[in-house]
């Protein structure tokens, strides 16, 4: 999924999975997993999807990524649109992969056309881009739902010790062998060592940020969050971090904290009511996790 | 540990989402682990007995029992796979109660009462440490139990473990006591001195989701009870010396969607070596709002009395009793449980009325003059902190 991974675990006594055994069924999961919601892989289902937008015909959907695009759909009601799983079409627009970082803004327009999660078609078990050119991208979603899926996996393997970390978004089982929990660092946007350590025990932390991916337009630096409403980028806050029961759903509330505004941002991260931190573009820290780390007082 | 359930609208309605899908499904997410916060809960419940109808009393007061129950708990994780509690409750009873039931002047039966200067305490004392795996967990439990006439020693093991993905989990408990009775003399004779009795008991029971709205469950349970079974505060109560005691019980919750409520539907059968058996039907409707949850319930019993049951016993036999919570009857009960959760803290208030009458039943029998009719009020306060 386009990011790299780390998995700790302490396979469990009396049983004969070794660390080996569990691994290979977690990558395997993984790996069914980002061949059918990847949108680098050209025959994945999301791919297929994408590629049959405006031809007429629907794409059947399994129960799983049935249940995923519902969850998109919440997604998108609850951010009033921020969150729209349509609108990674306008990075060919503002092109963040890119090594020049390149803006062609000539196409927005064009581009906004083909952004809208209310155009989608969806049936019970069917999707269809009515549009040519419309594009779904699951990856807000997909990488936090791995996470959980390999945490659900090896719990049925008997797992009562272990750490998956998925491109900065962690899930856990249990506390260290040691019995102390998990400490996980989150990263700085500055960069160097990482902000403290949040102790996690049977709990995910989701982090979602505008600072790793940017482009510099007109002397601004922009983040790589993109309104779908306007086409631009979002000027919401550097980074937030969530913990929660599981990592979609801490991954859920970073994800559309960070297309808001900062101060939309502190009043929805407070209602969600889970731990949280906040980086604003001024480099300060704000939210409950940010007076444990001791980055703030309370 | 923080706590990490939250009542937010948006979070809940995900949560609903995701329950369609394995990863997230009860067993599966929600591995046997440890309480991730201590709780410390207190809860108070007042149990008042309807004056019995003067018509049915011979000699003595109408008023009957009132009791006051108080408990307090904790609960606390300790490291990564370990949970203690300590549980303490007080329990204080006044009133009056029948002591024997005898013929008034025209051959009807008619209750003579105890007085109405009883007072008694109790105070139990419960400590329990669980140990948690990732597919299951143990608990064993001691518990003293105190009283003018009564104590009480009790201990059990308790074990719960998932199979079938996580999506059946078997329980089994094994508990047992050892009671002594040193009845105290009152405004009514008492002929034991010293008496003691023991319990053994057993449970065996499993639940299996059977889809990601409904789960249903059945047990067994077994106990044993060998020694002074008689109530010393009546008359004319002579009761076997050994109690065999088997319950089948059976329970489905359905939860609907649409509704965001549950259907809760609970059965017990019940059957005795006295040859009482029983049955216990329950329906109640979970009716859950943004943070509160509002349960009413309809509760039906039926019992056939004792082999050795008679409305006036009958002292040259070998067994008897006219105990009415040993006669044939039915009842009712009306409840309604309502809870509210306020970030870390849990307010619960619980009422009920109880009727009963001879005529209600499934079985035959003579009607009891003194069957009970009470209200029961609760209120529990919960505190959940890191």
């Amino acid at each position: 999924m386009g990011g790299p991974a780390t998995l700790v675990i302490k396979p469990p006594a009396g049983n004969s999975a070794t660390a080996a055994t569990l691994l290979n069924e977690v990558q395997s999961r993984l790996a069914d997993l980002e061949c059918r919601y990847s949108r680098y892989l050209p025959d994945s289902l999301v791919s297929t999807i994408n590629r049959r937008a405006g031809s007429g015909e629907f794409t059947r959907l399994d129960p799983e990524s049935a249940t995923l695009l519902e969850v998109a759909d919440q997604l998108w009601h609850s951010s009033g649109g921020l969150f729209d799983i349509t609108s990674g079409v306008l990075r060919k627009a503002w092109r963040f992969d890119a090594a020049d970082g390149a803006v062609d803004l000539s196409q927005l327009d064009a581009l906004q056309e083909k952004v809208g999660w209310e155009k989608v078609e969806r049936t019970r078990d069917g999707i269809y881009l009515p549009l040519k050119g419309m594009e779904i991208d699951l990856g807000g979603l997909a990488k936090e739902y791995a996470a959980d899926c390999a945490m659900s996996l090896l719990r049925g393997r008997g797992v009562t010790s272990g750490l998956i970390e998925l491109a900065g978004d962690v899930a856990t089982i249990g506390c260290q062998p040691s019995g102390m929990p998990w400490r996980v660092g989150i990263r700085a946007p500055q960069g160097g060592d990482p902000l403290g350590g949040i102790a996690l025990s049977n709990a995910a932390a989701a982090t979602s940020g505008n600072y790793a991916r940017t482009l510099r337009y007109e002397g601004r630096t922009y983040g790589h969050l993109l309104n779908p409403q306007t086409g631009w980028p979002v000027e919401g806050p550097t980074g937030v971090t969530v913990i929660g029961e599981n990592c979609l759903s801490a991954g859920a509330v970073t994800t559309i904290a960070c297309l808001h505004s900062p101060e939309a941002a502190m009043a929805w991260l407070s209602e969600a009511g889970l731990p949280w931190l906040m980086i604003d573009r001024d480099a300060k820290y704000t939210g409950p996790l940010a007076v444990e780390l001791g980055l703030m007082t309370a | 540990m923080r706590p990490l359930h939250s009542n937010n609208p948006f979070l809940r309605s995900l949560t609903r989402t995701l329950a369609t899908l394995p990863a997230y499904q009860a067993g599966a997410a929600l591995a046997d682990a440890p309480p991730a916060f201590t709780e410390v809960g207190v809860r108070y419940s007042h149990y008042s007995e309807d004056d019995i109808d003067a018509s049915s009393v011979i000699f003595g007061a109408t008023n009957r029992y009132d009791i006051d129950i108080t408990q307090l708990w904790i609960e606390a994780p300790v490291g990564a796979s370990w949970s203690v509690a300590l549980d303490v409750q007080n329990d204080y009873q006044t009133g009056a109660s029948p002591w024997f039931v005898g013929t008034d002047q025209n051959g009807q039966p008619g209750v003579i009462m105890s007085g109405a200067s009883i007072q008694d305490n109790r105070v139990e004392v419960g400590v329990a440490t669980r140990y948690f795996w990732a597919d299951g967990n143990a608990g064993f439990n001691v518990s003293h139990s105190d009283e003018d006439d009564y104590e009480a020693l009790s201990m059990g093991f308790d074990a719960s473990w998932n199979t079938a993905g996580n999506t059946r989990t078997w329980t089994t408990s094994v508990s047992s006591s050892r009671d002594q009775v040193n009845p105290t003399q009152g405004v009514i004779p008492v002929f034991v001195t010293n008496e003691e009795l023991d319990t053994q008991s057993g449970y065996f029971g499993v639940s299996q989701i059977l889809s990601r709205t409904a789960i249903v469950r059945v047990g067994l349970n077994y106990t044993y009870s060998d020694g002074y079974l008689s109530d010393p505060y009546k008359l004319n109560d002579q009761r076997p010396q050994s109690h065999e005691r088997v319950a089948l019980s059976a329970g489905y919750r359905h939860f609907v969607i649409d509704a965001n409520a549950s259907v809760q539907l609970d059965y017990r059968y019940y059957a005795d070596s006295w040859g009482v058996d029983s049955h216990t039907v329950e329906l109640g409707w979970a009716q859950h709002f943004e943070r509160t949850t509002l349960t009413p319930y309809f509760r039906y019993y039926s019992q056939r009395e004792a082999d050795f049951y008679q409305v006036t016993a009958d002292v040259s036999e070998t067994y008897f009793a006219d105990d009415y919570r040993l006669s044939s009857y039915g009842a009712i009960t009306l409840g309604a449980r309502w809870a509210i959760n306020l970030g870390d803290w849990t307010f619960e208030l619980e009422g009920e009325r109880y009727w009963s009458d001879s005529n209600w039943g499934l079985y035959d029998g003579d009607p009891a003059p003194a069957l009970v009719e009470f209200w029961r009020g609760t209120m529990a306060i919960i505190w959940r902190f890191d």
